[in-house]
Formats: C-alpha cells, sequence, structure tokens
C-alpha cells in the first residue's frame, strides 16, 4: 500500500497545509467550529482528486462537517483526509468512513496537541521571553516567533506524514510506544517548566507580622514560612486552583472572579499584600 | 502624541494580534510582551515596553484555548493597559492591575466573532453546493477577517479614546485596599494557566518534576533558562532510557 502511485505531489500537499495553517481559527464558529477551514484546506486539492462536477460538489460538503481539533498536531488529519479522498476516488472506501475517522481523531490530536503545543511550548517560550523582557532584554523578542514557526514546521512535517501513511497507520502511531515515550519526556520537561515558571511568576505574600513585646522586634509571618518551606503560599494558591479545577468543573471566568474577591477581602483585612 | 493615533494604533494592534491569521502567527504577534516592544517604540522607551508587557504576559503564560474558547484574553488587556501605562506613566504593579478586568472582557469579544461566523459558515455552504472553491476560501478566511476587523478594532479604538483620563479618574477614588488586591488577584492569576496544564499533562506520577523545577528556582536560585536547559537534559534522558527499554523487551 505505500509504495502506491500517489495522486498529489508534495508541494500540492504543503498548500493544503498553507491554507490550513493560514485560516484554521479564522472561521471558527459555535455551529461546526473548525469546519469551513478545513473545507477551504481540502478545496483545490479536492478538483484534482474528483473532476467530475458533483462528486467534487458531495466532497465538498463533507468537509464542512462538524470539526475541530488542534491544529498542529492536527495536520495529519488534512494529510489522512486527502490520502484518503483518493482511495474514495478509486472506489475503495466511501464518505462515512473517512468522516468517521476525521471524527475519532480530532478528540485524542486535540488533548495532544493542546497540551504539547498550546500548554506547554507556548508557556515555555513565552515563559523565557518574559524572563529577558524583565530584565529589559530585547532578547526576548526572538521566543515568540519561535513559537509560530515551531508550529509550521510540525505541522507541515505532520501533514505530509498523515498523506504519506494514511488512514490506518496513523492511529496505530499515536498509540505506539515510541510516541507514548515522546509524550512522556515531554511531560516531563513540561512540569519542570511549569514548576520552574510558577516559583518565578506566581506571587503571593502575607504582610501579616507580629511584635515581640519584650524587644520590640517585628516577626514577619511570611520569613517564617519561607524557613518552613519557600513558596509554600505559591504552591497552594496552584495546588487549590489544580483542586477547584478537577473538584468544581473548569468556570474559567468563576475562578477568576472568586480569585479577584478573595484577594481583595484578603488585602481589606491585610492579609495578602 | 494624540490620543486619536494611540486609539488607531492600539486598535489595529488588537486586530493583528487576534486575527488567528496563522495558527501561531497572530498569537506571536499579540503576545502582550510583543505588544509591549511595539508599544514602547511608539512612546519612545522600548525597554520600558517590554518590561510592561512581560508582566502582563505572565497572567496569561498558561491560557490554554481548548475547544476553541477563549477563557480569557491577555492581548486585550496588553493593548489597553499598556498604552495607559505610558501616558500616565503609571508603575508596572498598576498596569497589571489595569489589566485584569480587560482580559476577561477580551473572552466576550471572542464570543461575538465566533457568533458572527456563524453567517460565513452558511455561505460556504451555499459555495460548497456549488463547487465554487473561491467562494469557500472566501467564506473560510477573507469574510471572517473583514468582520473580525471591525469587531476587534472598534472596542479598542473606543476605549484608548478615552481610556487614560477614565482610568485616572477611577485611580483616584478606589479605595487603596481595591488597588492593593487587585495587585494581589495579579500575582495568583499565572497560578491559573500553571495549575491548567499540570491538570492537562494529567500525569500525576511525574508531579515530582514539577517539585524539582520549582525548588531548583526556589532554593538553588537556578534562573528560568538555566531550567530549560536542565529540563531538556531530563526529558532527553527519559526518552532515550524507557526508548531502549523497549527495544530490550
Amino acid at each position: 500500500m505505500t509504495e502506491q502511485k500517489r495522486l498529489l505531489s508534495k508541494k500540492e500537499v504543503n498548500q493544503s497545509h498553507l491554507i490550513w495553517y493560514l485560516a484554521a481559527e479564522t472561521n471558527n464558529s459555535y455551529e461546526r467550529l473548525q469546519a469551513p477551514s478545513f473545507c477551504a484546506a481540502m478545496a483545490r486539492n479536492l478538483r484534482k482528486i474528483y473532476p467530475n462536477d458533483e462528486d467534487y460538489k458531495e466532497a465538498l460538503q463533507r468537509h464542512l462537517e462538524f470539526y475541530n481539533t488542534e491544529g498542529t498536531i492536527g495536520s495529519v488529519v488534512v494529510g489522512i483526509a486527502l490520502a484518503m479522498e483518493e482511495e474514495k476516488a478509486k472506489g475503495n472506501l466511501t464518505g462515512d468512513v473517512i468522516t468517521g475517522i476525521k471524527l475519532g481523531l480530532m478528540g485524542p490530536i486535540a488533548g495532544i496537541g493542546d497540551t504539547l503545543i498550546w500548554g506547554m511550548s507556548k508557556a515555555i517560550l513565552l515563559g523565557l521571553a518574559c524572563t529577558f523582557a524583565l530584565q529589559g532584554s530585547p532578547i526576548a523578542l526572538i521566543f515568540p516567533p519561535m513559537f509560530s514557526i515551531l508550529i509550521f514546521v510540525l505541522g507541515r512535517y505532520t501533514c505530509n506524514l498523515g498523506y504519506k501513511l494514511g488512514s490506518e497507520a496513523v492511529p496505530k502511531l499515536l498509540k505506539s510506544g515510541t510516541m507514548n515515550t515522546l509524550i512522556t519526556a515531554a511531560s516531563v520537561l513540561g512540569l519542570f517548566m511549569m514548576g520552574a515558571l510558577s516559583a518565578s511568576y506566581v506571587k503571593v505574600a502575607t504582610p501579616l507580622n507580629w511584635v515581640i513585646s519584650s524587644t520590640g522586634a517585628a516577626i514577619g509571618l511570611q520569613a517564617n514560612l519561607d524557613a518552613i518551606l519557600p513558596g509554600m503560599l505559591q504552591l497552594l494558591a496552584i495546588f487549590g486552583i489544580y483542586w477547584y479545577f478537577t473538584h468544581k468543573g473548569q468556570n474559567y471566568i468563576k475562578l477568576v472572579l472568586t480569585i479577584l474577591l478573595i484577594s481583595i477581602v484578603a488585602a481589606f483585612f491585610g492579609i495578602l499584600g | 502624541m494624540s490620543v486619536l493615533l494611540i486609539a488607531v494604533v492600539s486598535g489595529l494592534l488588537y486586530f493583528l494580534g487576534t486575527s488567528r491569521i496563522g495558527y501561531g502567527l497572530s498569537s506571536a504577534i499579540g503576545a502582550p510582551v510583543t505588544l509591549g516592544f511595539v508599544f514602547g517604540l511608539m512612546f519612545g522607551d522600548p525597554i520600558k515596553g517590554l518590561i510592561l508587557g512581560a508582566s502582563i504576559n505572565l497572567l496569561y503564560l498558561g491560557v490554554v484555548f481548548t475547544g476553541g474558547n477563549v477563557p480569557s484574553d491577555g492581548c486585550l488587556a496588553a493593548c489597553i493597559a499598556i498604552p495607559v501605562a505610558f501616558q500616565l506613566n503609571l508603575d508596572v504593579d498598576t498596569a497589571v492591575t489595569i489589566a485584569v478586568p480587560f482580559g476577561i472582557l477580551g473572552s466576550f469579544i471572542d464570543q461575538i466573532r465566533r457568533t458572527s461566523n456563524l453567517i460565513w459558515l452558511h455561505k460556504a455552504d451555499d459555495c460548497a453546493a456549488k463547487g465554487d472553491q473561491k467562494g469557500i476560501y472566501w467564506c473560510a478566511m477573507i469574510y471572517p477577517t473583514i468582520v473580525a476587523f471591525a469587531i476587534r478594532f472598534i472596542p479598542v479604538f473606543v476605549i484608548n479614546m478615552f481610556g487614560a483620563n477614565v482610568v485616572q479618574t477611577i485611580l483616584t477614588y478606589l479605595p487603596q485596599f481595591i488597588i492593593t488586591g487587585l495587585s494581589v488577584a495579579g500575582g495568583i492569576l499565572p497560578a491559573i494557566g500553571f495549575a491548567v496544564i499540570i491538570m492537562s499533562i494529567g500525569r500525576k506520577e511525574l508531579l515530582p518534576y514539577f517539585f524539582m523545577g520549582f525548588f531548583a528556582v526556589k532554593y538553588l536560585n537556578v534562573g528560568t533558562m538555566a531550567c530549560a536547559v536542565f529540563g531538556i537534559c531530563i526529558a532527553a534522558l527519559m526518552y532515550f532510557k524507557s526508548n531502549k527499554k523497549g527495544e530490550v523487551a
């Protein structure tokens, strides 16, 4: 199967990726999310796959159905869909198989991509940018473009990979041991960096202190907490929020408002500041 | 510098930063640290701009748009707080304080955009039925971007036209404990992003690595860049070690 003559050149597959890269989120709506963007990415190559007008229209409509995933790793699905449409044109499979594969892959891929790309990579690169920027160093400016380039290059690679391997190999690859090890290693890096960034950039401290009557010296509560375990209040904040999200649902706005309220009340009583 | 020019530039930057053209491209433009530098150039102090931008960016480091939802909008926060901070010569803490409420407001602006995109989605349906490839491109990219320009530009333009004066007045009358409270919140809010990432990685057995990073900074004062270097080494060791194990088994 892998040695079969393929219809689309690398340049044509790259064209689909380029449109996907440019448009993945521009027409994200509440009804079908990334559907029009996916359809646009497919449009030109579908014309080549289906010279017949009726088949072409049907294919366009098929890719306007509900779809949403993470775009970088998700570029693999654009490649897979192209390969599958090619098979369909030969009469080897039906349209609902293509839709089924897309819907089946989008969830797991969104999970991997959101975590690795939008969670970790973005936080790490922009975290480094902030570190340099806070020292007043323009070196900061090299990190944000690195994020865009990472997404483009990785997306182009996965899109071509998807087209080359097709619908059977990619799900296997996603479940393979190597992929698992790669994700574990990335998670280690991610957690390590989240620890480092939290320690630097989450700030919670208490101004509470008490005066020893005999000497008149003031002892700060924060200094005492730091002596036991530095960053205790920061960890409390992070894992308090973690607990909130895992037990009380993921209502972001409610959480932000709760934090605002707690902060203002704590500031009023001089507990935090 | 005229307020009109500031408002126009802010509006344009907010559009560029949130146009979502290029997966990961507009996010890099719209990162508050980038915007800070650009505003800094405009106001003649790029280094101050970088510092303001970075301080605001920290609030949004870990924000992930899960399912396309924008839980808070650092770009809007930056496009309002940074120009206001330059005009009023505010310190960094106060600028971050101003950024907080606008970050929340931004998530509503994105909801308007995603609702308006329904129009182009249904137009795309018609184009598909006609086999109109060019029409699909327009519906997927061009029309939504034109509408997004209006949705993004106008509010930021209007807020910046009056922003500095209003903020000046508010800061004068706001009780001190509220300002302190907002600044306390500014210190806690970055924790949301980190908590979300820890949660989405979802590997409780790997949490010791989080604490290693945390206490490397707290006890050993290791810098963030150094942490990245060591972190990559640890991750590489993990990868090579367990891949080898796989081969043996």
